[in-house]
């Protein structure tokens, strides 16, 4: 299936771009398909929520990868 | 209220938001953008987010914080964009029966927010610049 995936503040500084389009059945597959070197501290969300790699995606679902926050 | 938005936020807005009569209380934090970090001058910041995503998390505060203490309101707002030295990036308010409750739950959303909330900062420096997390 394919999924977008949303980059944000350095992640998407590196990759160049905010948005790709990867093919997975989780958010680990998912993540594994952007090719991106993420560290250990980079989060990822299904649509609005923290999960975790293991998170089943669904057809229109929206993946982002979170780097470290700064906000405050 | 929520929100993370462009425009200059407002103190009044925060403040209106929470009043309540059965509040004694009003705790507000704003955060500024300070002229520096780690010994360098710090000349702007840019501030962006993952708006939707953010106003959620802003919600699960508001709502832990009045599971956590008797709060009466909880008012959160983020601004984005480029900022100056001084202006305010980020305002809660948070109103109480009496101050204790107030203080505490103001304190936990500001912390909160800062390890939760999908937002970034880009520092800039006369020379360069840096994405600050934590």
């Amino acid at each position: 299936m394919k999924v977008a995936v949303q980059l944000f503040g350095p992640l998407a500084e590196q990759a160049g771009k905010t948005r790709l389009e990867v093919e997975g059945a989780t958010v680990g597959e998912v993540v594994a398909a952007t090719g991106l070197k993420l560290g250990p501290s980079v989060r990822f969300a299904l649509n609005t929520d923290y999960v975790g790699p293991e998170a089943p995606i669904k057809e229109g679902d929206v993946v982002s990868l979170i780097p470290p926050v700064g906000g405050g | 209220m929520f929100k993370v938005t462009t425009d200059v936020l407002s103190i009044d807005e925060a403040y209106d938001a929470v009043r309540r009569p059965g509040c004694g209380a009003v705790a507000l934090f704003i955060g500024t953008v300070r002229d520096h970090h780690d010994g360098k001058k710090v000349t702007k910041i840019s501030y962006s987010a993952f708006k939707e995503m953010a106003e959620k998390e802003f919600a699960a505060i508001a709502s832990e914080a009045e599971k956590r203490w008797k709060v009466g309101a909880v008012y959160i707002a983020h601004r984005t964009g480029a900022l100056q030295i001084g202006d305010a990036s980020v305002v809660i308010a948070v109103s109480s029966a009496h101050r204790a409750e107030a203080f505490e739950g103001c304190r936990y959303a500001i912390e909160t927010l800062k390890k939760m909330a999908p937002i970034w900062k880009e520092e800039f420096y006369e020379t360069g610049k840096a994405w600050i997390s934590g």
